[in-house]
């Protein structure tokens, strides 16, 4: 037998002790005497507590006790159920490209299956798998997946694992070992967290900063190109993935670099006299500046959109490259090519087809919700789909502590009345 | 066969006699000196004859010697209607288990009925309790019996006031036997009318050993009329309750006194012939 609710059961025992405490201290009460002249006596109150080492009316004493032993035992909410281990554990083991270091992953996940529960191990990258637990070894030599990851994905095989072990434990400890990257939280995740009654344990991993150093410029640019800070970092990396960027249309050798499994860039360097003010999407990055337009194609993969929606870089496959077609036009006047947040975009855009260029960490917030409210694992109950009502037992334990308090009356007034 | 309980009373008592304070009124003969002189064997007095005496009552002899004419004066006895009103309030119920208060009661009842009744007096009796009884003023023989019976059958319990029985029970001398805790004032202002209309009342109060001397044990006193009424009586207040308890003894004695009521004092150690002695008033007699 288990109590769902242990500590109802801990307050009716300290409650219970509480009750032989007090009547181990016994009042001095005078045996009663009938005396007609009464009134002769002084009225003042005396009464003298004084403790004692037997307890005083013991029956009253065992029936006080067994009430309130009952009682705190039916609202402990006790289960007859087999019995089961503590806890059980979900890892959900981020493969996806946001993981800085996989081996560094694979040991975090290591350490949170080392004590023994019960466990299922899910790799996840875009799709979650089921692992052996035993496989972790082989996962450290695996080769990287470059997919986005999906933290709701993860979060639905976790919830369904979890109902397999909610059978062998009283409660199931959900573990994510992840960077916790922006791009691998979609509008679903809060919902599917939400689904998750319980605590959810984060092991941070460290987040793939730059993935600059996988690819590099076929060609280096001009020095006074607009785009030239922005592209300083690729011209010293070392990769065997090239992107060429071309400042104006693609040539017949441009396609046939790409149909060879190339990168085109095309970002026209076109004047520009006039630019607003625009708002500029790439994935996860937005920046707000004074850029120009250009019409680019709306056919193949958006990549990058101004902030009225409409596509400000497309990608389209081409052979086994892909030729990209950035449609920003960066006016020559301005420093607009020195900030930052300006230079992780050009380099999002220059990077390979199929190559993500950043990812970048949630913050502390979207960590917090992730880990939720609550402090305990997911009660097993719930994940078995049972309800809350409190078993039988629970009900036969309420009526014996019923049955307890009218005998606690009887007992009290039977014991009244010897006194007097 | 069961040994009545008042047999050795009723023999100790035997002989006692217990007569009238004063004259009495009665015109039925019996044992106690009348106000009225007739025509009774027992000489008194030669008185010269006035207009409108009796010519029988003319002492013939004596006027043949002296030639004057006397009449011969006689001294009447009449009856003294006797009433016993006993207390059978809760409070004569002590002490537990030996009701010694109540005890006395009955056999003081039963004694000083008993003298009466020797005497020819017609004795009565009331019982005022919870099933208060009243048995009118008889001179028969069996009067003494339906007494004791009365006084066996009742159980001191409750609060029954004593002041209706001593304003409407039918004697020319009432005894009141009770121990002074019920209505007290109510039962002095009927005994001050029925004195005052030449009633002898005599209050005979109980008081009980315990009640003197209260068990050294530290105690939580019930009252035995008022159960609410609860207090510890430790040696703290032992000493201040025996205070207590004195000056209110000599208080209500003096204030009985004080209405013209004659106040006897019995204690449960006292036995109970000697108690009817006492108050038949034979000890005074006797010292004197």
């Amino acid at each position: 037998m288990t109590f769902l609710v242990p500590w109802a059961f801990a307050i009716a025992g300290m409650a219970a002790a509480g009750t032989v405490l007090l009547h181990l201290v016994s009042r001095q009460r005078p045996a009663a005497y009938v005396f007609p002249t009464t009134r002769f006596i002084p009225d003042r109150r005396a009464l003298v507590s004084r403790a004692s080492a037997r307890p005083r009316d013991l029956l009253l004493l065992v029936v006080r006790v067994l009430l309130l032993l009952s009682a705190g035992a039916a609202f402990a909410r006790p289960v007859m159920a087999p019995h089961r281990g503590a806890i059980a554990r979900v890892v959900l083991l981020d493969r996806s490209r946001a993981v800085a270091n996989a081996p560094n992953a694979v040991a975090a996940a290591r350490a949170a299956l080392s004590d023994g529960a019960p466990s299922i191990l899910i790799a996840f990258d875009s799709i979650p798998t089921i692992v052996a637990t035993t496989a972790l070894d082989s996962l450290v030599g695996a080769p990287r997946s470059n997919a986005v990851g999906s933290l709701s994905a993860a979060l639905v095989a976790g919830r369904r694992a979890s109902a397999t072990l909610a059978q062998r434990a009283d409660s199931v400890q959900l573990v994510l070992v992840s960077p916790v990257a922006v791009s691998e939280i979609d509008s679903a995740t809060r919902l599917l967290r939400a689904e998750w009654l319980g605590a959810m344990r984060i092991e941070r991993v460290a987040v793939r900063a730059d993935t600059a150093a996988g690819w590099r410029l076929e060609r280096s640019i001009a020095a006074d190109d607009l785009l030239g800070p922005a592209t300083a970092p690729l011209r010293s990396a070392s990769g065997d993935i090239l992107t060429r960027l071309v400042r104006h249309a693609p040539t017949v050798q441009d396609s046939t670099f790409a149909r060879s499994g190339g990168t085109v860039v095309r970002w026209d360097s076109a004047a520009v006299v006039h630019a607003s003010a625009e708002g500029l999407a790439v994935g996860d990055d937005v920046i707000v500046a004074a850029l120009a337009r250009r019409l680019v194609s709306p056919t193949g993969r958006v990549v990058a959109r101004w902030a009225d929606g409409s596509v400000a870089a497309s990608e389209s496959s081409l052979g086994t490259g892909c030729v990209r077609d950035v449609g920003i036009v960066v006016p020559v006047a301005g420093d607009i090519a020195l900030h930052p947040p300006f230079q992780h975009i050009a380099r999002a855009l220059l990077a390979p087809c199929g190559v993500f260029a950043t990812e970048r960490a949630a913050d502390s917030s979207t960590v917090a919700w992730l880990v939720g409210k609550s402090h305990n694992a997911a009660r097993a109950g719930a994940l078995r789909g049972e309800d809350s009502r409190p078993s039988p037992l629970a009900r036969w334990l309420l009526a014996l502590a019923i049955a307890f308090a009218l005998a606690e009356l009887f007992v009290r007034a039977t014991t009244a009345q010897v006194a007097e | 066969m069961p040994t009545s309980p008042y047999g050795a009373l009723l023999d100790a008592v035997r002989g006692v006699r217990w007569p009238a304070a004063r004259r009495v009124m009665g015109a039925t003969l019996g044992a106690h000196p009348s106000q009225l002189r007739g025509n009774s064997s027992e000489f008194s007095e030669f008185r010269t004859y006035r207009q409108g005496d009796d010519p029988r009552r003319v002492d013939w002899r004596l006027l043949a010697r002296s030639d004057r004419a006397y009449v011969r004066l006689t001294t009447d006895r009449a009856t003294f209607t006797t009433s016993m009103i006993v207390d059978a309030s809760g409070s004569m119920a002590f002490p537990l288990p030996g009701l010694d208060k109540w005890k006395l009661a009955r056999e003081l009842a039963v004694g000083l009925a008993s003298v009466a009744h020797a005497e020819a007096d017609p004795v009565g009796l009331a019982i005022a309790g919870a099933g208060h009884s009243v048995l009118m003023p008889r001179a028969r023989r069996s009067v003494l019996v339906e007494m004791m019976r009365a006084l066996d059958a009742t159980t001191p319990a409750g609060t029954t006031p004593l002041a209706p029985f001593v304003t409407s029970v039918r004697a020319t001398r009432l005894v009141v036997i009770t121990d002074l805790l019920g209505d007290f004032g109510e039962m002095l202002s009927a005994a001050r009318l029925r004195a005052a209309s030449r009633t002898e009342v005599i209050v005979v109060h109980i008081v009980a050993t315990e009640e003197l001397e209260p068990p050294d044990a530290a105690l939580l006193a019930v009252d035995s009329e008022v159960p609410t009424l609860r207090r510890i009586l430790d040696n703290d207040r032992r000493a201040e309750y025996r205070g207590a308890f004195a000056r209110w003894l000599d208080d209500a004695a003096t204030t009985v006194r004080a209405a013209g009521v004659r106040y006897v004092r019995a204690h449960t150690t006292e036995a109970a012939p000697h108690l009817v002695r006492r108050i038949a008033g034979e000890t005074a007699r006797r010292d004197a």
